[in-house]
């Protein structure tokens, strides 16, 4: 292994391209500790978002006037707004606010790490698409079946969980998946609020090393590498639960 | 009936109520009311975080409020860089993504391979990292045939950003031109149309109604990421605001008015253009 | 047909045509011929280089620049640069000169032309708070320390004394975040740290208690090959640390005369 890691210290002499992050063993942990949590945040992110869009869309087709309103609000601020300057705002402004905890070094630290509050920025952020994502879905699900529930005597949620949610998901996964994706690509805005996913590994790397070019390709391979496993994963996805009929 | 009352009092709100029940019904669902005040909240956190911060300043210091509207010029100049950086990006990136979605359909192979290949690529790739690609690997100037031509930041940024819209607008080109019936294509044959006149006269125009609202909504969400352009130095609206809170000693009371203050300006701009989004999407809905 | 291949085979020549020949970098003469200096500084670093409300460029770096502008008799251009594109914009070309903050290492000897003697010098150190009561650097083992994107001494930090480097892009996120008690402290260079601690309103927590280590001294940077220019400049810096003209513009913009440049100045005073 370590004649594998060496062969590209005598590539760097050579040639002069320094893929640092195979011969130095510092910054080989570092990047695949970034790997990682770029990962971490991905699927962290995934999930909670999901839910919210869940959560949101069932929120608009709630009789209350007020939940409509405060979600439809919601998804005009994160639409309109970018998430780079949400995430500062989630942050520091937010992160202010909120009370602080002794840690072990005997000093206040906020209660949430940086990790935590890119999670809940980015969240929300795609969130707000996947509302009106779901809602595209629940209106493509025809009024009959939804009478057709109410006759058999499914109140509203029972109805939602079991009969409306299972078609308006297979309906609107396409659009579902394609922003899923978007935000495993966002996940590269922590940078800015130093949580060391891939992107600020690379900043360090290329900053210590100065081999900007080589770190910008691999960043580049890496990113495509990632985002493709997902495309194609969710294209299985999407084919294995395809309700015949509909859809191209 | 609908509309209808006999106290007077009533008649105002009753033909305002008549009107929407109309649109309603045209639309199938309930029309969402009155989004401006969204942004109206937007000014309201801002307001009450720059009297926070106000309220902490010191003595000596300048008030918030003072210091923001000093900074204005500067950072509505940056603004403007943003606004630049969208409207340049959007219009290259159409005409080359257009291009790519109509040769991702092409009866040519390899035309059809290489342009899914290039889509797929910068489809996949993170725009923050193609703008990192672009900023540091494109020369600053260029010789063409002799003459040379500066390329500042701002230019090699649009580029970057540039290049994943030509990828979503191939996309939603492919996916606006196969929503078209295959009836329309084969009465275009039957009427001795080659594939070209066929394309451009016949298909294209019918799919430039489809193409509209993701086109915009695609915009929207590039006017957000020009923001990303600041991560790499070009100056504008994010980059001037670090630097404006630099400039002022790193004031930390600074850091929430400051911020709200450009969410505000973004919020501002693309709101009004979510909202004909919105109106252009009922206005083209396809009848099916 | 035809005429498709026919509009490839233009569309490639332009691409070839298109195909960047970066210019060669300018002399002294070139600057002349152009009529503008055109020099990196930093735009976000008070007081060496930072914005006012009209957007110009002003600080200890920029009027350095200024002198060496008069001096060629040429009109100024200052571009805003950061830690991590500052030595590749010198490199491309695109400026002529660069006066950022950079700290004068070997290894970047490599990549551009530093030019003696060095204008200016500081050490690392970390602001901290009091209550953390850090003695040594070997305290900062396991903490968050918050610090620069790009800084040489981020790795070191790290790699030497244990500590988790949080790095930020802009001092004001990293103020921020070291009142939010996201990290024990802030390492920077000891000048600018100084300078921020004499706020007391606002740092009165705060204190630079760790031993300086890295006392390197900065050096302003031309391009590689460059070397006429670079003996200009090196006359010009002599010229400011004889007449005190680094610690003048300290004293100007509200730094404490730092060693470095009081020793040089006594140096070079009687030369």
């Amino acid at each position: 292994m370590q004649d594998f890691f060496a062969w590209f210290q005598w590539l760097y002499d050579e040639t002069g391209i320094n893929l640092t992050y195979f011969y130095d063993s510092f910054d080989r942990a570092r990047m695949i500790d970034g790997f990682f949590t770029t990962i971490r945040l991905s699927l962290v992110c995934l999930f909670f978002s999901t839910i919210i869009g869940i959560v949101g869309a069932w929120l608009q087709g709630s009789r209350l006037v007020w939940a409509r309103r405060i979600v439809q609000g919601y998804i005009q601020f994160f639409r309109n707004t970018p998430p780079l300057v949400q995430m500062y705002f989630f942050f520091f402004a937010l992160g202010s606010l909120l009370p602080r905890v002794k840690n072990d070094f005997g000093y206040m630290e906020p209660m949430l790490s940086n990790f935590t509050w890119a999670a809940i920025s980015l969240s929300f952020f795609a969130g707000a698409f996947n509302v009106e994502i779901f809602r595209s879905g629940i209106e493509a699900v025809p009024e009959s079946t939804r009478e057709a529930a109410e006759a058999l005597g499914y109140n509203r949620l029972q109805s939602y969980m079991y009969v409306v949610l299972p078609l308006a998901f297979r309906v609107c996964l396409p659009a579902l998946n394609n922003n899923l994706v978007n935000l495993v690509k966002t996940t590269t805005l922590a940078y800015a609020i130093a949580v060391p996913e891939l992107l600020y590994v690379s900043n360090q790397i290329w900053s210590d090393s100065v081999n900007v070019p080589e770190m910008m390709v691999t960043l580049l391979i890496l990113y495509v590498a990632l985002v493709g496993l997902l495309v194609w994963g969710m294209h299985r996805w999407e084919r294995a639960i395809r309700v015949p009929g509909y859809g191209a | 009936m609908i509309g209808g009352t006999d106290l007077p009092v009533l008649l105002p709100a009753a033909q305002r109520l008549a009107e929407r029940v109309r649109r309603e019904r045209e639309v199938g669902a309930p029309i969402p009311r009155l989004q401006a005040r969204h942004g109206a909240w937007i000014a309201v956190i801002l307001v009450f975080s720059a009297g926070a911060a106000g309220a902490q300043a010191g003595a000596g210091q300048e008030s918030v409020l003072s210091i923001m509207l000093k900074w204005t010029p500067l950072l509505f100049q940056g603004f403007i860089f943003n606004l630049a950086i969208s409207f340049l990006a959007m219009a290259g990136g159409t005409v080359v993504g257009a291009l790519l979605g109509v040769w991702q359909i092409s009866l040519l192979p390899p035309v059809r391979a290489g342009s899914w290949l290039v889509t797929q690529f910068f489809r996949n790739a993170p725009w923050l990292v193609l703008l990192f690609f672009c900023m540091f690997l494109l020369p600053f100037q260029v010789r063409i045939f002799g003459v040379v031509i500066p390329l500042p930041d701002w230019i090699k940024a649009t580029f970057g950003l540039a290049l994943p819209v030509m990828a979503n607008v191939s996309e939603i080109v492919r996916g606006a031109i196969q929503s078209i019936p295959s009836g329309q294509w084969e009465s275009a044959e039957s009427l001795a149309f080659n594939r070209r006149q066929t394309l451009w006269q016949i298909i294209l125009p019918q799919c430039v109604k489809r193409m509209l609202p993701p086109w915009m909504n695609l915009y929207a969400i590039l006017t957000m990421a020009t923001v990303l352009a600041s991560v790499v130095g070009v100056s504008e609206v994010m980059t001037l605001t670090g630097q404006v809170l630099s400039a002022e000693g790193g004031r930390t009371d600074l850091l929430i008015p400051f911020y709200s203050y450009i969410l505000l300006w973004f919020f501002i701009y693309c709101y009004p253009i979510a909202r004909l989004t919105v109106r252009l999407e009922r206005h083209f809905a396809v009848k099916t | 047909m035809f005429r498709k291949l026919l509009s490839l085979t233009i569309a490639a020549g332009f691409a070839a045509a298109l195909a960047a020949a970066p210019a060669q970098a300018d002399s002294i003469n070139d600057i002349k011929a152009r009529g503008t200096l055109i020099v990196g500084v930093k735009a976000d670093y008070k007081p060496y280089g930072f914005r006012d409300p009209s957007g110009a460029i002003i600080g200890i770096e920029p009027e350095l620049a200024q002198d060496v502008a008069d001096k060629l008799g040429v009109k100024l251009e200052l571009v805003p640069v950061v830690s991590s594109n500052r030595m590749q914009f010198l490199e491309q070309g695109k400026i002529d000169l660069m006066i950022a903050t950079m700290t004068d290492r070997p290894d970047r000897r490599k990549e551009v032309l530093i030019v003696d003697p060095n204008y200016y010098s500081s050490g690392t150190n970390v602001m901290s708070l009091k209550s953390a009561g850090l003695k040594k650097w070997e305290d900062l083992k396991g903490k968050p320390v918050c610090g620069i994107q790009g800084a040489f001494y981020n790795k070191k930090t790290q790699e030497e004394f244990g500590a988790e480097v949080v790095a930020f892009k802009g001092t004001a996120e990293v103020y921020t975040a070291l009142k939010q008690g996201l990290c024990v402290g802030f390492v920077y260079d000891d000048s600018a740290l100084i300078a921020q601690l004499q706020d007391v309103a606002q740092w009165g927590d705060y204190e630079m208690s760790l031993p300086t280590i890295d006392d390197e001294p900065w050096g302003l940077a031309v391009q590689l090959g460059e070397d006429k220019f670079a003996a200009l400049i090196s006359d010009m810096i002599v010229g400011w640390h004889k007449s005190g003209r680094i610690l003048e513009l300290e004293k100007k913009h509200g730094v404490a005369n730092t060693p470095f440049a009081i020793a040089m100045h006594e140096k070079y005073k009687n030369m």
